[in-house]
């Protein structure tokens, strides 16, 4: 058989199978027999391309065949999206133990806390090193710092609330995601994560100066929310330093294959931290505003912090039986 | 002969379960960069429209609900700066609308479709890529002193570096999710090229039948007759001269029958014609030198069309503009 005549004699179904292809759409059903006629088709596709060269077809028609064999294989092999069901064995079991035993995550908590508390000791004696907090937080932070704790908490209405606790979700968890994504390149990750150290350190010391208006006021907004949302910088600046460490220590895997690996790893943990700025957004949405007695702002600080520790070191702790990895 | 380095080759092959192994070209980065414009354009988009219907939604129901609606517009804001790819990678077999726009779509690396996971992730790297980032108005301070308010801008430096490195024109986001984009488009299906010159049949005929056409030589051929209708008459000739010349030796045809049409004609003979057709055969068996008439001039120049020689009048004489 000649190539013309045996174009000619494909071409219908070449033609069917090109046309099923834009039928078969993703979360559409269709009848059993167009899905069976369309894995026949593809099917038949393939062969006709095996054979391609035996039948000696034109370069233009091969790179059609191509071209519909692979349209064909993207409709006709889906992965599953989500395992949603293995989710909460992810965050609940494996995370922790992974987190627990993590160095990257271990130096990031030393780095940020240490880099934390001295900003905030020196900013808050402003003899040591004067203007150091308008250096690091920038004017118009610290303007925003000043106007909004000189009236007590509580004059926010409901509304508004609603409104706050939708920006600190973006903001909070942005600056999360921010720290952990251009971690993978080392450098601007460890920068972002300093830097944000630093900034907060220093709004502390700020509002703790001596003759600070909004001290009091200040202490109670933060109080309530601070230990998840702090936790949760400390988890993604880690989890970053992890994925930047994937470059450096492969153990024994490529530099790719090692970032690869990495990279899937500390995706969980990045889920958990962007679960706890969402808790923490609730709370300063619709606990930290209210003008509640510090005692109670307090309590929900220790039992934050309480779930926290019972979250990394109870959960996370490695048990016989399941090896943590280091 | 270009150095095999400095050459460029975005196909990369995917073996499917029925074990047959096709092959995919892989998108570049100047594709892929208009199909990440677009899709900010459509991000900007939903966004704007969201705000226009909370200003409706205050206009008809008061300030308060409004207020309160901005806080869920944020997280939808939220959701789609850093899960847009994502949400859309997953759901909807690795496309945006701007892949989709540009015929594009991600894959993982072995070619099957991409999982969950690995749409985060490529899309949450995308913040690597877009590094570093420059402030303009610190750059060019007459900026500043005109007062335009101006965002640091990202360059995509990392991105394309990484991308121009990688043999498969990976950013840093792909290489830790393990993807790749590929160009999937429709293309149409164009049958065999129509040799419309009348006289190639009988050419065909006068090659010899037991002469074989090479795989390669039959994808040269299908190549040539495939381009031949964008070249001119003397790119024709500089082209065909390659292969006609040794050939017209090895069928002893005269030196000085048109090149262009002699591939023309082994293409109508190897594509086209039927060896077997019985019609072809006797017609061979009657006269090897002659067809409708028209007696084979062993000597001179009948079917000519070297250089330089040009006999009118032959039905075999190419002549300039007529081998179409």
């Amino acid at each position: 058989m000649k190539v013309a005549e045996f174009l000619e004699k494909r071409r219908p179904n070449w033609t069917e199978l090109d046309n099923l292809c834009g039928q078969v759409q993703p979360g559409k059903k269709l009848p059993a027999a167009t899905i069976t006629r369309f894995a026949a088709l593809y099917r038949a596709a393939c062969a006709d391309l095996a054979l391609a060269d035996a039948y000696q077809l034109p370069p233009i028609t091969i790179r059609y065949l191509h071209r519909l064999v692979g349209r064909a294989h993207t409709c006709l092999y889906r992965s599953r999206i989500f395992r949603y069901s293995d989710w909460p064995r992810l965050l609940l079991h494996d995370v922790p133990k992974q987190v627990f035993g993590d160095r990257c995550v271990q130096a990031m908590f030393v780095l940020f806390w240490s880099i934390f508390i001295s900003s905030a000791a020196i900013a808050a004696n402003p003899k040591i090193w004067p203007g150091f907090a308008e250096t690091v937080m920038g004017t118009a932070m610290m303007e925003q710092l000043d106007s909004s704790f000189s009236e007590p908490l509580g004059r926010r209405s409901f509304e508004a609330n609603i409104m706050m606790a939708g920006f600190y979700i973006q903001h909070n968890a942005g600056i999360g995601l921010i720290c952990f994504a251009t971690s993978v390149l080392i450098i601007p990750g460890m920068l972002e994560t300093i830097f944000q150290a630093a900034a907060l350190g220093a709004s502390f010391g700020y509002m703790s100066q001596p003759g600070q208006v909004g001290s009091a006021n200040f202490y109670a907004f933060v109080t309530a929310h601070a230990p998840f949302e702090l936790t949760a910088i400390v988890l993604s600046a880690g989890a970053g330093l992890r994925i930047g460490m994937g470059w450096i220590c492969t153990h024994g895997l490529t530099r790719l294959g090692s970032l690869r690996k990495t990279g899937a790893e500390t995706m969980p943990i990045m889920g958990s931290a962007v679960v706890m700025f969402i808790l923490a957004a609730f709370i300063e949405g619709f606990v930290s505003p209210f003008a509640l007695p510090f005692i109670v702002k307090g309590t929900i600080a220790t039992l934050c912090s309480g779930m926290l520790l019972f979250y990394f070191v109870v959960l996370g702790f490695p048990r016989s039986g399941s090896r943590a990895t280091g | 002969m270009a150095d095999q380095h400095l050459q460029i080759d975005s196909t990369i092959e995917i073996v499917t379960p029925e074990n047959i192994a096709f092959r995919y070209r892989v998108a570049g980065p100047f594709r892929r960069l208009v199909a990440l414009g677009i899709d900010y354009m459509v991000r900007g988009t939903i966004s704007t429209l969201l705000y226009i219907a909370i200003a409706f939604v205050a206009s008809l129901l008061g300030r308060q609900l409004m207020v309160a609606s901005l806080g869920v517009i944020l997280v939808i804001e939220f959701v789609l700066g850093y899960f847009y790819g994502a949400l859309f990678e997953c759901f909807w077999n690795g496309r945006t609308p701007g892949k989709a726009a540009m015929g594009i779509r991600t894959l993982s690396l072995t070619g099957r479709p991409i999982n969950g996971m690995q749409a985060v992730v490529r899309n949450l790297f995308r913040m690597a890529d877009t590094l570093p980032l420059i402030n303009l108005t610190q750059v060019y301070p007459t900026i500043e002193a005109s007062g335009i308010p101006m965002a640091p801008l990202n360059l995509f430096a990392v991105g394309l570096v990484t991308m121009a490195l990688d043999s498969r024109h990976r950013r840093i986001g792909d290489l830790v999710a393990g993807t790749i984009v590929v160009v999937d488009e429709r293309s149409w299906l164009a049958g065999a090229s129509r040799v419309e010159d009348p006289r190639t049949p009988h050419l065909a005929e006068l090659i010899p039948a037991d002469f074989l056409v090479t795989r390669s030589m039959a994808q040269a051929l299908s190549m040539y007759v495939d381009r031949r209708k964008y070249f001119s008459d003397a790119r024709r000739r500089e082209v065909a001269r390659h292969l006609a010349e040794p050939l017209l030796r090895v069928f002893g045809l005269p030196a000085d029958t048109s090149w262009d049409l002699l591939l023309c004609a082994l293409y109508y003979r190897t594509f086209i014609a039927d060896r077997g057709d019985a019609a072809h055969r006797q017609a061979r068996d009657e006269s090897p030198f002659s067809f409708r008439g028209v007696q084979w001039q062993p000597s001179g120049a009948a079917i000519g069309m070297g250089p330089g020689s040009q006999v009118p009048g032959s039905p075999l004489t190419g002549s300039q503009g007529t081998g179409r």
